[in-house]
């Protein structure tokens, strides 16, 4: 028995090690990335590396804000960002829904079709893309990302995986109970797909973030433009300002950690035991 | 397997019908939705084109100019402010494309129709064929013939850049390749400043003269920045080769050069060059490199940088002509042309030829030169003022270097210009990280882009 | 969904179900005679949708059941699909199209056959681009999985500091890639002086003229990414497991516990199966997100000027550089085709497992 429980210890003593090296090895690179925000440029690539700079920098932090408008392009991609995710959540969930729970006509067809565009890369029909969005109209527009990325193949793909795990005599229940299927969707499937949503919501939310080409192409207007757009600028015309270039992307990082931390806590704690089979 | 294949390729095939039918309609619906804007944009094609010629008028009409950075050029604002100031009810409107993927953009912008740009700025060669082959610039000739511009004043560069003898764009800046060198380093040295007439064995020396492997307190005598222009072009300036001749035998002797001093620890290591994205500013202005060849344009930004106090190490700086091979005229150097064009699609294609005519012109090469940088037509009275702004190294030997000889495009027209850039950039890749001997690099070289001019 | 009784002629239901009888009898005749399974399933199907036409015909409504149903699920797919086709969908077939045209985007069009599939043979640099891709692909997906995986059971344990080393594992993913790839070129530098030659120099006691030029070096450079790809994308995967792992009812563990099974056999009878579905997905992600490399390894070995050369090439950096460099759409969207065709056929593999695993 003693032996069992010394093994126990000891495992567990491994696993720890294990966990903080893993930990370690994710985040050096952010250490790195921290501590040269704090340093004047001509330190940055000095080897050996000084972790915590002799004498932090903090004004790269003030400096930032003014170098580019900064609280424009970070509001600008807040903007798209949200109207984006919650686009994608809503009408994904609900194509998936009808992919999963109901048989119609053509449904394989259709969801072959979804399929299928993931497979292709954005670089493919990106020109077309443009000359149809433009004929639109939506050239230099925020409509224009929006259209873009919110009605991806991924959402309704993954959305769909989710909902195939839910059993379907929840649905034959409900239904001989008299509901809908905007009943069941409403009130059995949305409540249910809670991990799968804020999966998704996490997904989506740093794709569009993080998306440069797409910004890029369609946005043109200063006051228009995207953090990553800006950043991106920054960095062509200030190539060696690295402490500038650092800062800006720690900022750039901390909201896409904040949703991710916040919906994290939700994860854990949302996903009891409700029935539900990855 | 097989129906589901059987169904998808159905399933492909019919939305292929529906999206050509879609396709047609989504034209013109586009038309007729757009109709507001066509309508506006055609009407003020009309009314312009005869109107803003003759003069002026006091029809309000905006030119649509694209370009890169503006916040870091000094000189996009002068010009338009004297054009508007010159024609009253003509307003300038700037869209930056971005710098880095310039060129991307603006073809994508110019793909199909639909675009509203009067003036587009054209960054490089291998984008300026880009776009004539693409079809969407107008031609110069007959404006340039009907308004008696002499071209003699470009140096003879626009007839670099014809195509099919004709010319698509004006230049309004060009850039030459010079020495630039941080004095100090040499004070320090005990060695005498490079000369506006150095052979490349003499050039060669004097960087090992002024080196330093001690680790910890590293001099390097030169820096040659990853492009391959930097290396391989030193070849060209003897003007009997080509660098998209299809023979490449003539970079033999400066690869050795420059691999040498790699091995030697006298120039920094182009494989940790490449992987840590140095900017050639940020090698300089690290102040321990003696020599570096680049382009003019670095001018403007150390007189900026070291004005601002942000190059603290770099500020005793000078520059001189390029070396030269033996025989060869002293000021023969690489040039890189920035140049104004007008899209086929642009609305104002008067009022733009204006603006180009002016911009390319006398008034806006002072307007230019000014701010320090190198405008395309270069006579003394404009090198004088560029070396008299402020910050420019006082000496006379760097003053003098403005002053060149032969230009040779780093990247002539060709049609297959960015195959070949291709090509040449990967074999000076596996040459310079000592991946391929010289030997095999040149053959790779002169075998693809043989293969590439054969078909 | 209102179902209005409507005032018909009853001459006209009449011949009309007497058609349809007619259609169901000769149907059913054949379904005697029919032995093939496949065959039967097809009549059956038929015949269904026959007697709900003799259905409807008799109660007069104005939609079977079926056509009901059908248009609620249509109001379900709609708004998502009605933007996916406009959107994504009609450019993505109009460049399949132009796989067999020759465009530059301006000049007229021409149909040019499969001439531009045949351009591919002769083309060293989709050659390249193609073996680098599935080289590629076969090394970061398992690996990639098996990190995943492993770090979601361990990370699913009730241990200290849990939220803590989830949220370090998935921070790679979100950050900003230009940012973490400066900081990786850094690390991996192929100078001797470089902060990872430096420990294998010290510590492993490499040979200083045998320390590997990491991205810069024709050898190294696959592995480079490999390496930074898993260490980036492993978090996002593990997500996904972890959300499946939730899934998975505690009662299995607690009745295999009694059973006196350890560890890795809860792993092996348990865990994996039922994580199958989530595998499957995952897998199909993986794979297309691997076919699909492009900015990874243009950030990494692009250099100063983002050529890439033969070396690390992939298949959507062959495209962007042919459809933005040379404005060959035809030929870029030809190269597209066959990533496509790659991609579907591992999507179809998969699929045929997941109906396995169904079953």
């Amino acid at each position: 028995m003693r032996t069992k429980s010394q093994n126990r210890k000891i495992a567990k003593a491994i696993l720890y090690v294990v966990l903080l090296f893993i930990a370690f090895l994710m985040l050096v690179p952010f250490a790195w990335m921290l501590s040269s925000s704090l340093k004047l440029d001509k330190d940055v690539f000095i080897v050996p590396i000084q972790w915590i700079p002799e004498n932090p920098q903090w004004s790269n932090y003030v400096k930032i804000w003014t170098k580019i408008p900064l609280a424009k392009f970070v509001l600008n991609t807040a903007k798209l960002t949200i109207i984006v995710t919650l686009l994608q959540l809503f009408t994904s969930s609900f194509a998936a829904y009808a992919f999963a729970k109901l048989n119609f006509r053509h449904k394989n067809t259709l969801f072959l079709a979804y399929v299928a565009t993931i497979a292709v890369p954005w670089q493919v029909y990106m020109v077309p893309q443009f000359m149809m969005m433009r004929s639109f109209g939506l050239n230099d527009t925020h409509l224009a990302i929006i259209c873009l990325q919110a009605f991806s193949a991924f959402g309704v793909f993954m959305m769909r995986q989710f909902y195939q795990g839910i059993p379907d005599e929840l649905c034959e229940a409900a239904r001989i109970d008299g509901m809908s299927e905007y009943q069941i969707y409403g009130r059995i499937m949305l409540p249910l797909s809670k991990p799968a949503l804020s999966t998704l919501t996490i997904f989506t939310f740093v794709n569009t973030w993080n998306d440069f080409l797409g910004p890029l192409i369609y946005l043109k207007t200063e006051s228009k433009k995207t953090l990553q757009i800006g950043l991106r600028m920054f960095i062509g015309q200030n190539s060696s300002e690295y402490g500038l270039i650092m800062a800006a992307s720690v900022l750039s990082l901390l909201p896409v950690l904040i949703v991710f931390l916040s919906l994290q806590k939700y994860f854990v704690e949302g996903i009891a035991a409700t029935g539900v089979k990855g | 397997m097989k129906k589901k294949f059987l169904g998808l390729t159905l399933a492909a095939s019919m939305a292929a019908a529906s999206l050509a039918g879609c396709g047609g309609s989504a034209d013109t619906a586009a038309t007729a939705a757009d109709s507001e804007e066509t309508a506006a944009v055609e009407a003020g094609d009309g009314a312009e084109e005869t109107a803003a010629a003759e003069a002026a008028s006091s029809e309000e009409v905006t030119l649509k100019w694209s370009v890169w950075d503006i916040s870091l050029t000094t000189y996009y604002e002068p010009l338009i402010e004297a054009f508007e100031a010159a024609h009253p009810g003509v307003t300038v409107e700037m869209i930056d494309l971005g710098s880095s993927d310039y060129q991307t953009v603006l073809a994508t912008e110019l793909t199909g129709s639909g675009s509203d740009f009067d003036v587009v700025c054209v960054k490089d060669v291998p984008g300026y064929t880009t776009l004539v082959n693409k079809g969407v610039l107008e031609p110069l000739d007959d404006l340039i013939a009907q308004d008696g511009i002499d071209l003699s004043m470009y140096g003879g560069i626009t007839d670099q850049v014809k195509v099919d003898d004709k010319l698509y764009e004006l230049p309004f800046r060009s850039d030459f390749w010079v020495l630039f060198y941080n004095k100090d380093i040499f004070d320090a040295a005990g060695v005498e400043y490079p000369t506006n007439d150095m052979t490349f064995e003499e050039y060669d020396a004097l960087a090992r003269s002024v080196a330093n492997t001690e680790p910890g307190q590293e001099v390097y005598g030169a820096h040659y920045h990853t492009w391959r222009s930097a290396v391989q072009l030193f070849g060209i300036l003897d003007g009997k080769n080509s660098i998209v001749g299809g023979n490449y035998d003539f970079t033999k002797p400066y690869y050795e050069m420059v691999l040498k001093e790699q091995q030697d620890g006298v120039c920094q290591d182009y494989a940790t060059l490449k992987t840590s994205s140095l900017h050639y500013s940020g090698a300089f202005s690290q102040g321990n490199v003696a020599m570096m060849n680049m382009g003019s344009w670095f001018i403007p930004t150390l007189i900026e940088k070291i004005s601002a106090g942000e190059y603290t190490e770099c500020t005793n700086w000078g520059i001189a002509k390029y070396p030269h091979a033996e025989g060869v005229e002293p000021g023969s150097t690489l040039a890189t042309i920035t140049s104004l064009a007008i899209p086929t699609s642009a609305p104002n294609k008067d009022l733009a030829w204006e603006f180009v005519k002016f911009v390319t012109g006398e008034e806006g090469a002072e307007i230019i030169a000014s701010t320090g940088s190198i405008p395309a037509t270069m006579n003394d009275d404009i090198a004088a003022m560029v070396a008299s702004v402020e910050g420019f190294p006082g000496d006379e030997a760097s003053r003098e270097a403005l002053q060149t000889a032969n230009l040779y495009l780093e990247m002539p027209v060709h049609a297959k210009s960015s195959e070949i850039e291709t090509i040449l950039n990967e074999a000076h890749d596996g040459i310079m990280t000592e991946s391929i001997t010289i030997d095999e690099g040149i053959a790779q070289m002169n075998e693809k882009v043989g293969a590439l001019l054969a078909e | 969904m209102a179902a209005k009784n409507r005032t018909v002629d009853p001459d006209v239901v009449q011949q009309k179900l007497a058609k349809l009888n007619l259609q169901l009898k000769e149907l059913e005749g054949q379904m005697e005679k029919a032995t093939d399974p496949r065959k039967r399933r097809k009549l059956i199907a038929k015949i269904t949708a026959v007697e709900e036409k003799i259905k409807q015909a008799k109660t007069g409504e104005r939609m079977t059941r079926q056509q009901r149903r059908d248009l609620i699920a249509y109001s379900f797919i709609a708004p998502n699909f009605i933007g996916f086709a406009v959107f994504t969908l009609g450019p993505v077939i109009f460049a399949f199209i132009l796989a067999f045209l020759e465009w530059d985007g301006n000049n007229p069009i021409q149909f040019v056959g499969i001439s531009n599939f045949l351009d591919m043979a002769g083309n060293s640099r989709f050659i390249a681009s193609f073996k680098n891709t599935i080289v590629y692909c076969i090394a970061t997906v398992p690996l990639t999985l098996a990190a995943a995986i492993g770090l979601a059971v361990i990370l699913n344990q009730k241990i200290k500091g849990r939220n803590f080393f989830r949220t370090v594992s998935f921070f790679p993913y979100v950050a900003s890639l230009v940012a973490v790839a400066a900081v990786w070129n850094m690390l991996f530098s192929p100078a001797k002086s470089g902060p990872v030659n430096m420990l294998l120099y010290t510590i492993f006691k490499v040979p200083a003229n045998e320390l590997p030029k990491w991205a810069a070096s024709p050898d190294w450079v696959m592995f480079t990414i490999v390496l930074f790809s898993v260490w980036k994308n492993m978090g996002y995967y593990m997500v996904i497991y972890l959300a499946g792992l939730q899934g998975i009812n505690a009662e299995l563990y607690e009745a295999a516990s009694l059973d006196g099974a350890g560890t890795l056999q809860k792993f092996r009878y348990i865990t994996w199966p039922q994580l199958q579905p989530t595998t499957f997905f995952v897998t199909i992600i993986l794979t297309i997100n691997c076919f699909k490399v492009y900015d990874i390894v243009y950030m990494l070995a692009g250099g100063s000027n983002g050529v890439l050369s033969e070396s690390a090439i992939v298949l959507v950096y062959h495209i962007y550089e042919e459809a933005f460099r040379n404005w060959n759409l035809g030929y870029a969207s030809a190269v597209a085709m066959v990533l496509f065709l790659l991609v579907l056929a591992v999507t179809l593999i998969q699929f045929r497992g997941e109906k396995k695993y169904a079953n």
